[in-house]
């Protein structure tokens, strides 16, 4: 889990890479209606899709001749991980106002 | 069942009303529903828990179940989920060495227990609070 979402967290570092996932979380789209979308050449949509990939937070399936991808909802934390992320933070900040 | 403990130096009172009035100061920026890291949060014992932006936007957390003043506090938390799939948040104050022990359990209810371990599919709410925190830890990293 911590290898991967590390990975999750690189692959989130680019705008662009930013943009489209939350573009497909909307619909999942071929590549090639993701590059009408964004001002960046189809290789490069290609590129990004392959680091998102790599990093679990997308997946493609071949549909015809074209490649759909769309987010992997597994990728990012479940809602416990969520939640036991957020009670890390807030009883440490927790712990400070008690200090004050 | 997430359970987490923190040891706050100062007496279960106060340790309860840090926790329920100045929750906008230990909340996490980075998962404010209403997108301003300064709004306002609050839990009170008539059962209302919400969050409302500087601009006047208000959003409910969750509900107050039990209010025990310096003993219990039980919520019904909608983040990470929502008002239909609430789950539950157990909190417990215990004075020790002066200070107070807070332990904080926190699981799913029959209503979110499929959501608990699976992930968020199709939760557009939990989307939006785990893309924007995921997006400033790597913005954070990058810089």
């Amino acid at each position: 889990m911590a290898a991967t979402s590390m990975h999750a967290l690189d692959a989130l570092g680019n705008p662009v890479r930013r943009t489209i996932l939350s573009t497909l979380r909307t619909s999942p789209l071929a590549v090639g209606e993701l590059a009408t979308r964004f001002p960046v050449s189809r290789p490069a949509i290609s590129r990004h899709l392959r680091v998102l990939e790599e990093a679990g937070l997308v997946e493609h399936r071949a549909q015809g001749a074209r490649s759909v991808y769309a987010v992997r909802v597994q990728g990012l934390a479940s809602v416990r991980d969520f939640l036991d992320e957020f009670w890390d933070t807030a009883l440490s900040q927790l712990e400070e106002l008690a200090r004050e | 069942m997430i359970e987490k403990s923190a040891y706050l130096a100062c007496p279960p009172a106060r340790a309860f009303a840090l926790f329920t009035e100045r929750a906008s100061e230990w909340w996490p920026e980075a998962v404010r529903h209403t997108s301003d890291p300064r709004s306002e949060i609050r839990m009170l014992a008539d059962g209302r828990f919400w969050e409302r932006a500087s601009d006047g936007h208000e959003v409910e957390l969750g509900r107050v179940i039990v209010w025990e003043p310096a003993r219990l506090l039980v919520l019904d938390f909608y983040p990470g989920t929502d008002a239909q799939h609430p789950t539950e948040v157990v909190v417990r104050f215990a004075g020790e060495n002066g200070g107070t022990r807070v332990v904080v359990r926190h699981g799913p209810k029959p209503e979110s227990a499929d959501l608990w371990v699976a992930g968020a599919p199709g939760f557009e709410r939990a989307w939006k609070l785990v893309i924007p925190a995921l997006e400033g830890i790597a913005e954070a990293d990058h810089r």
